[in-house]
């Protein structure tokens, strides 16, 4: 076969492929992908960031209130030295729909070896556009979720869902 | 697929990504090589990387590529995505070292599955993409061409279609999901913000640079910013020329230099690959070398 031919139909064979993973995968199909980050601009955006408190934290009234990110309790969990991604923190914990104990589990499972010693307070931050010159972006943090060796509390005054 | 059976690329594109007739220099070879090993560096990195943090993850919350077909949680026990990384590895270097023509493509089969067990936890990455579409052209290019001198030519040709039209989808993509809007100024606000919760949650704290000051404080910098990354993006598709692929990539590079100081978003593996593979590092390696031609073994 000469190589011309047969470079096209490896070339067009290939992206035929490429085109139909991608166009029924959600545009993704690893290492295929349209690489779509980034591309809807100025929604607003769910992150996440963990806090160590103390004990007398868990029965303040406090706990469970919505702050700026001056105002955030306990100290900053950093998590790099924990060997956690922060980006799939940020996921679970902004796109689980409805917790199950498997899930709680696997959020457990990610600081499993220092809750032991610590109480970690999980918040989700939530960042949108505002019409504020001053302060365009406005970032709040919830309390979400609190882990201690032996207690998982979630947010009463959230509405999440359970199985 | 017959009708594969009569498809021809245009000339203009088939003579600017396939050199087929060029004669194969030392300098080509070593290029090629040094290519080959940067990707076989990554797929080493990834494969232990990935392969203990898999070992921490118990739940499945975005299955992704095959994961939507099979249930990957046993990848999560009993060490089995160390025993993945280390069949990785193994088909990556037999691969690279021509033992056999199928190494680079069960280096991927094995790191796909590496991938969606370790990308199951609601994130996407996109930083191992080309290092996974660099292995799937090696591994097309070996498969079909076997190890002679073709094998780099497809391979290289391969790699900057799929490249540069990667970038440029990128673009397409922000066009269509936001419209010319998108390089309005406030959205890189956004992100940069964004960023500074991700920066504080990953090393404790954050403090922005210069770079992300000035883009806070003027709109109009912010705008121009952005509007430079799309460009780049929409016109990456000239990676296909060689009249053009220096200069496209030169702008590529650019870009994710400007993401890395803006958004702190550093995109290593693209950096790198691109820079050993998109210029003529062959013309300058052979520069240095008494003897160039390597004779031709079709």
């Amino acid at each position: 076969m000469d190589l011309k031919k047969k470079t096209s139909q490896l070339l067009i064979g290939s992206f035929l492929v490429y085109a139909l993973l991608v166009a029924t995968h959600l545009g993704e199909f690893w290492p295929f992908s349209v690489y779509p980050m980034f591309s809807q601009a100025g929604r607003p955006w769910n992150r996440s960031l963990v806090r160590d408190v103390d004990a007398n934290m868990i029965s303040s009234d406090d706990l469970w209130k919505e702050v700026k990110l001056g105002d955030l309790p306990g100290e900053p969990v950093p998590m790099v030295p924990l060997g956690i991604s922060q980006n799939d923190m940020a996921n679970m914990v902004s796109k689980t729909k409805v917790w199950d104990s498997d899930r709680v589990l696997g959020l457990r499972k990610l600081f499993d070896k220092y809750l032991d010693e610590k109480i970690f307070l999980v918040f989700k931050a939530h960042g949108e556009k505002v019409d504020n010159e001053e302060e365009p972006v406005s970032v709040k943090f919830t309390p979400f979720i609190l882990l201690s060796a032996d207690t998982t509390i979630f947010n009463p005054n959230l509405d999440i869902q359970f199985k | 697929m017959a009708f594969l059976q009569n498809v021809r690329l245009p000339q203009w594109l088939y003579s600017n990504l396939f050199d087929y007739e060029a004669e194969e220099t030392k300098g080509d070879f070593y290029a090629f090589k040094f290519f080959e090993l940067v990707v076989l560096v990554y797929v080493i990195q990834f494969a232990w990387d990935w392969g203990f943090y898999i070992q921490k993850i118990s739940d499945v919350v975005l299955p992704l590529g095959m994961a939507n077909y099979i249930d990957v949680s046993f990848m999560f026990h009993h060490n089995i995505s160390l025993v993945n990384a280390a069949i990785m590895v193994v088909a990556g270097l037999v691969g690279f070292f021509r033992l056999n023509k199928y190494g680079y493509a069960v280096c991927l089969v094995s790191f796909h599955l590496h991938y969606i067990s370790r990308y199951c936890l609601g994130e996407i990455s996109h930083g191992s993409n080309l290092v996974g579409m660099a292995v799937l052209l090696l591994a097309l290019a070996q498969w079909s061409f076997g190890n002679t001198k073709n094998m780099r030519v497809f391979a290289l040709g391969m790699t900057y279609f799929y490249f540069g039209f990667g970038y440029t989808s990128a673009g397409i993509c922000k066009l269509i999901a936001t419209g010319y809007t998108w390089v309005d100024g406030s959205n890189l606000w956004m992100w940069i913000y964004e960023r500074s919760v991700d920066v504080t949650s990953k090393q404790g704290f954050f403090e922005p640079n210069l770079l992300q000051e000035w883009a806070l404080s003027s709109h109009l910098f912010a705008t121009l910013t952005l509007l430079f990354g799309i460009l780049a993006e929409l016109t990456a598709f000239l990676i296909w020329f060689k009249k053009t692929r220096t200069f496209s990539v030169l702008i590529l590079l650019g870009m994710h230099i400007g993401i890395s100081i803006s958004m702190n978003i550093m995109f290593m593996e693209n950096i790198i690959i691109m820079f050993s593979v998109m210029y003529p590092w062959g013309r300058i390696i052979d520069r240095f070398l008494p003897s160039q031609a390597m004779g031709t073994h079709k």
